[in-house]
């Protein structure tokens, strides 16, 4: 059976596009067939091989195609996630295809490829996949509804992971493998970038790398001025002076409020009701946080006083009060809640 | 496990709520009398302060979901002769991930400056150092208020 579809794909692969096309319809079909025998599936055939080859076209991924045959047969859970729609033309699928086209299909490959260990590649791939791209891809196709095989869901998940890791990188693939692959549907067949090695470990230490060039990216959004730097290095040490600065900062600042110690207690006495008035007149947003602390009775004529003192404090911080009306309304909830905060002490 | 965690979550309370954890930390050490005169140096007292406001910040920003706080107060309480008791709500970090996974990228500087950085998976060393920055600036923000309201009277 096997050598049968390899035949056929030798015989097919020294033609033109089109013929690939042709040949994968035919092994989709070929693939139908073998399912309706021994599984008693049914697979939407002529659905199939377009939008296998329309996703190809769209995402210039094997894998992809091959993931998602199989996941034709094997999705049953993930009803309205995946749903698609047969949306590109076949142009752009057939110029990826033919780039695919002078790969050289290799049978040993094939079966070297396949990892044959479900169990442990499920767990591991599950560890390291990434739903959310294989949804954003799978929204362009139609549901299928086709019965699924316990492993075979995660088989699905394995492959579309890894087909996510694969995809970013963006090289040439081989078209012959995901043929062949198709048969199999016990294993797990992992998309191999071209001279890279397939095992376990590799596939899972280049997850944990994207993880974690992900998490870089949104470290150089917070760090200002991490955008001109390129490369992990740089950004690594832009960070870190950023981080090193930000503490160098804390330390000067606490320098001196050290300096200006007598009037923090005097401050501080006052139950921090001016400390609070000088820092909302610094900081218009205010979140009355704490409706629960109303203020006690014995504190009143404190917030009066702390009113008064609002009056003073509040001109000459003004260039930084960007609502007064707003603050002068925030600054009254704020003393109920320093008023109490000196209850807490 | 990290299916589709692409919300990293590094939210930081507001303004205030550090500004309160930091004015009561402030009056705590000025009820200790450790402002008075056995402070003969300022350089004490600016160690204490610091060390009030890096404790304030922990409790008010991460509590004891970050791990970052979490370090930082057991440091803090290990200086003290105290024990900190934290609720384990997820799983202990596993070291022996730690000695496996580290291997191309090794952000050792950027440990040495987290807290608590030394034992963590440098994925989660990034999503720490995210939340440690933001954390630092708006204490950065909440200690320069105060000191321009204590400076401007």
């Amino acid at each position: 059976m096997l050598e049968s579809l390899v035949s056929l794909e030798s015989m097919s692969l020294s033609s033109m596009d089109v013929s690939v096309l042709e040949r994968l319809k035919w092994l989709q079909q070929q693939q139908q067939q073998q399912q309706q025998q021994q599984q008693q599936q049914v697979l939407s055939s002529t659905n199939a091989s377009p939008e296998l080859l329309q996703f190809h076209g769209t995402n210039n991924d094997e894998l992809l195609q091959n993931t998602f045959s199989h996941f034709q047969m094997l999705r049953s859970g993930f009803g309205p996630n995946y749903s698609m729609g047969f949306g590109p033309s076949h142009e752009p699928m057939d110029g990826c295809i033919s780039r695919t086209n002078s790969c050289q299909m290799d049978q040993a490959d094939t079966v070297g490829v396949m990892l044959k260990n479900s169990e442990e590649n499920i767990a591991f791939s599950l560890k390291s996949k990434r739903k959310s791209e294989v949804k954003t891809r799978a929204e362009e196709k139609t549901e299928k509804k086709i019965k699924v095989e316990a492993e075979t869901e995660s088989n699905m998940k394995v492959k579309s992971n890894l087909s996510n890791t694969e995809a970013s990188s963006e090289t040439s693939k081989q078209t012959s493998k995901g043929a062949s692959e198709i048969q199999k549907l016990d294993y797990i067949h992992v998309r191999a970038r071209r001279g890279q090695a397939t095992d376990r470990h590799s596939l899972a230490e280049r997850a944990r790398r994207e993880k974690i060039s992900k998490k870089m990216k949104y470290l150089q959004d917070l760090v200002p001025g991490c955008n001109k730097v390129t490369g992990r290095a740089g950004m690594l040490d832009e960070i870190i002076n950023y981080v090193q600065s930000l503490q160098r900062q804390v330390e000067f600042l606490s320098m001196k409020l050290a300096v200006l110690n007598p009037e923090l207690e005097l401050a501080m006495e006052d139950l921090s009701v001016k400390q609070f008035q000088a820092y909302f007149t610094n900081l218009p947003v205010l979140v009355a946080s704490k409706p629960s602390l109303m203020v006690d009775a014995p504190l009143f004529p404190l917030d009066q006083q702390g009113s008064l003192d609002l009056s003073v404090i509040n001109p000459n911080q003004a260039t930084s009060i960007e609502a007064p009306s707003a603050s002068w309304e925030t600054q009254s909830q704020s003393l109920y809640n320093t008023s109490s905060l000196g209850f807490q002490y | 496990m990290a299916s589709a965690d692409k919300p990293i979550n590094t939210d930081v309370p507001e303004k205030d709520v550090f500004a309160l954890h930091f004015l009561q930390s402030l009056s705590n050490l000025r009820r200790q009398n450790a402002f008075n005169s056995p402070d003969d140096t300022t350089n004490n007292r600016v160690k204490k302060i610091k060390k009030a406001a890096y404790v304030s910040m922990a409790r008010a920003a991460g509590g004891t979901n970050r791990l970052w706080s979490r370090a930082l107060l057991r440091r803090a309480a290990k200086e003290n002769n105290k024990v900190v008791i934290f609720s384990r709500r997820k799983k202990r970090v596993t070291w022996l991930r730690r000695s496996n996974r580290r291997d191309p990228v090794d952000a050792e500087r950027l440990r040495n400056l987290l807290p608590g950085g030394g034992a963590m998976e440098t994925s989660k060393l990034m999503e720490e150092t995210a939340h440690y920055i933001k954390c630092l600036s708006m204490q950065v923000k909440v200690m320069q208020c105060l000191v321009d309201g204590l400076s401007a009277k």
